[in-house]
């Protein structure tokens, strides 16, 4: 395969196909054994199957037509098939091991096929009734080559070579169109790109819209919800209240009496404060009282007393009469302080008696 | 003249079916899949997130997330009308949405496990809580698409993953567990680097026949044989066809993903090693504490029963169960061992869980 990047210029396709074609069988040409210099062609065995089957035809062309029984022209086949596949083995040219394996099938599907009472003539029947004959043995067969060293070695390098034939085909189908000035997958692709790098910021835009919604959103309209709550439960009670504010009003009505009388409170506690000092006063004057009646002794004694001193000074009014008419008969001098002694006396008792 | 009448009718009738029989080999399968109404809610890049809508009324708070493989389409998990997981799960009052990944184009060919795992996985899943309003979700990963869904419940292992479900994930890629898968991926005989740089992204055909060839005479020959046993048995064709046009309906598959793939999860085992890192973050599936349901196939050429059951002894789940099905890797999807087995296993499980 020529390296890749050494062209000068786009690589024609077709060239290129060619190429892949001479290498691939080159591979299987290293792969198969019996195949020294020449390349190998995969189609010979079918080539050679196909032959047998022209001959097989012609050999039906001999028997009578409508007198065919199927079972000896499917033995016949069956023959013919058989026969190619020992031919090949024979002959040496057995890719990986097929030509054996094949061979066995071969002869046991024959086995298997033969051994019906009756080769049905209803083609789709016939199918179904040769797929369950030779199925397990189909299966067998090919899950033992395929899983062999021998196969993946043969389908690694298969791979290798295709991949580097395509990447090298992509490259240079890339170019030419490139050269055309024509947009190219690679082009749209990488329009693509931009167009979901755009598609994801607004991805990102959406996704932030969405989280403050479902959280900072959702908490503050969650938080005003329970406040909406709180005030419409006090709100419910508002009828309530107005009621009570009605009472209120009344009560407030009584109040402002209440409030009215007792603003006279303080006049009244003034008189009870006054009263307590007429009490106090009466108390004095109940402390005097009491004094009275001693008093009042005291005057009942000095009512005796003055009657005593009545008496007293009638006696001494009588003194001093006689004691007059004594100095009449005898010229002598009468003291005058002692009548003005005595009527002073007279008028202390007189205002005393009084009062 | 009666049975001359009788043979015509009898060849027109052949003719019919040999004509039905071709118009399939030469057209390809055509039938309706995907048939649950559902609606697109979040598309990414090629990615659709889709919402099965509801036939009932929702049993189950916990949401369903299906993600399936990078290779061939999902529609398989809703193949048609009475052979649908997820009309079943719909059916039965769960909350069903999908995770398609489309179909990839040049300009995603360096799409990688860290993009899917950490980009489309998570915002798929924060889509599917808003959708069903749910807090915790359950995610059924199918075949690789399993393996994906383990990878990120290692590296999200909490809340809002509730349930993980496993159908046929592969975890344990040793080579002595793999059958044929192992040879062909071997180091010694294949290079992912050569076809990706040849590619870009993997043909389908590539992949197809990668699967095929496991067992070539059943999926090459048995398959069409079985299609004119049915036809000409007068058989219905309903299944047959619409698991061979999803046979034949794979997609590319992304370069980079593909060479991770090869590379770090069949030639090297990386994951059951905890070895597997992604944009720096190591993927270490004992991280898992969720319940964990994995389902495997007795009869999965695919995905073996040891590469499945690796996964229970790597995880540290507690609640977790391991359920093999007598199937094989599609067949306990969509076979009669799906409705008998799978979809009541399935059912039992997810309503103990989801509650």
């Amino acid at each position: 395969m020529p390296e890749e990047g050494n062209s000068t210029g786009p690589a024609d396709p077709i060239e290129l196909w060619e190429k892949w074609y001479d290498t691939t069988s080159k591979a299987w040409s290293k792969s198969l054994d019996g195949s020294k210099e020449a390349f190998v062609d995969p189609f010979g065995l079918y080539r050679t199957w196909l032959k047998s089957v022209d001959v097989t035809q012609e050999q039906m062309k001999v028997s009578p037509l409508g007198k065919m029984d199927p079972k000896e022209i499917w033995s016949q086949w069956l023959g013919a098939s058989v026969d190619v596949w020992r031919k090949a083995s024979e002959g040496g040219a057995d890719p990986l091991g097929l030509t054996t394996q094949w061979l066995e099938m071969m002869e046991e599907a024959r086995a298997r096929i033969l051994a019906e009472g009756n080769i049905p003539a209803d083609p789709f029947t016939f199918i179904k009734q040769w797929y369950d004959a030779t199925s397990e043995t189909w299966a067998k067969v090919i899950g033992d080559i395929i899983g062999t060293d021998r196969f993946m070695e043969s389908a690694k390098e298969f791979t290798e070579s295709y991949t580097s034939f395509y990447r090298t085909f992509r490259r240079a189908n890339e170019e030419f169109f490139r050269n055309l000035q024509l947009p190219t997958r690679s082009d749209i692709a990488r329009v693509a790109e931009l167009v979901i790098g755009l598609e994801d910021k607004v991805e990102l835009i959406q996704d932030t819209l969405e989280d403050f919604e479902d959280n900072f959103a959702k908490a503050i309209t969650s938080d005003l919800k329970e406040h909406l709550d709180q005030v419409e439960m006090k709100l419910d009670a508002l009828p309530d209240i107005l009621q009570q504010l009605t009472a209120v009003d009344g009560l407030e009505n009584r109040l402002d009496q209440v409030e009215m009388k007792l603003d006279a409170l303080p006049g009244t506690l003034q008189q009870l404060t006054t009263m307590d000092s007429l009490e106090n006063r009466l108390k004095q004057v109940e402390t005097k009282l009491d004094t009275l009646p001693t008093t009042l002794q005291k005057l009942t004694a000095v009512d005796s007393l003055e009657n005593r001193l009545s008496r007293v000074e009638n006696k001494l009014d009588k003194l001093l009469s006689g004691l007059e008419k004594n100095e009449a008969s005898e010229p002598s001098v009468t003291p005058k302080s002692t009548n003005s002694t005595r009527s002073k006396t007279k008028e202390t008792k007189q205002g005393s008696s009084k009062d | 003249m009666s049975q001359n009448k009788t043979t015509q009718n009898d060849l027109e009738r052949a003719f019919k079916k040999y004509r039905t029989g071709m118009e399939i080999i030469l057209e390809g399968a055509k039938a309706d899949t995907g048939q649950s109404p559902k609606e697109v809610i979040w598309t990414k890049n090629k990615a659709k997130l889709y919402h099965y809508e509801p036939m009932v009324e929702k049993r189950f708070p916990v949401p369903i997330l299906m993600i399936y493989a990078l290779i061939n389409r999902p529609y398989v998990l809703d193949l048609m009308p009475g052979n649908s997981l997820v009309e079943f799960l719909v059916g039965q009052g769960f909350d069903v949405f999908m995770l398609d990944w489309g179909t990839p184009g040049d300009e995603d060919k360096n799409l990688s496990f860290d993009d899917y795992v950490l980009d489309y996985i998570p915002r798929a899943v924060k889509k599917v809580l808003r959708a069903s309003h749910a807090e915790e979700i359950t995610l059924l990963g199918y075949c690789m698409g399993g393996t994906m869904t383990a990878m990120y419940a290692a590296l999200f292992p909490d809340k809002p993953l509730r349930n993980l479900v496993l159908l046929t994930a592969p975890t344990d890629f040793a080579p002595d567990e793999m059958g044929l898968f192992g040879v062909w991926t071997s180091e010694k005989y294949f290079n992912p680097d050569r076809v990706v740089e040849a590619f870009g992204n993997v043909p389908a055909d590539l992949i197809d026949t990668g699967n095929r060839m496991v067992r070539p005479v059943t999926n090459y020959v048995g398959s069409y044989v079985t299609m004119w046993d049915r036809i000409m048995q007068g058989k219905s064709m309903d299944t047959w066809l619409a698991m061979s046009k999803w046979v034949n309906d794979g997609v590319p598959f992304p370069g980079e993903a593909f060479r991770q793939w090869i590379r770090d999860f069949y030639q090297q085992n990386k994951l059951v090693k905890g070895e597997i890192t992604l944009r720096g973050r190591r993927v270490d599936l004992s991280n898992i504490t969720c319940p964990v349901l994995n389902i495997a196939g007795k009869k999965d050429h695919i995905c073996t029963l040891p590469q499945a059951e690796a996964t229970m002894r790597l995880i540290s789940s507690q609640d977790k169960e391991f359920f093999v099905v007598d199937a094989g890797h599609v067949g306990l999807l969509t076979g009669s061992e799906a409705r008998k087995v799978l979809w009541p296993k399935l059912l039992t499980w997810m309503e103990s869980h989801s509650k």
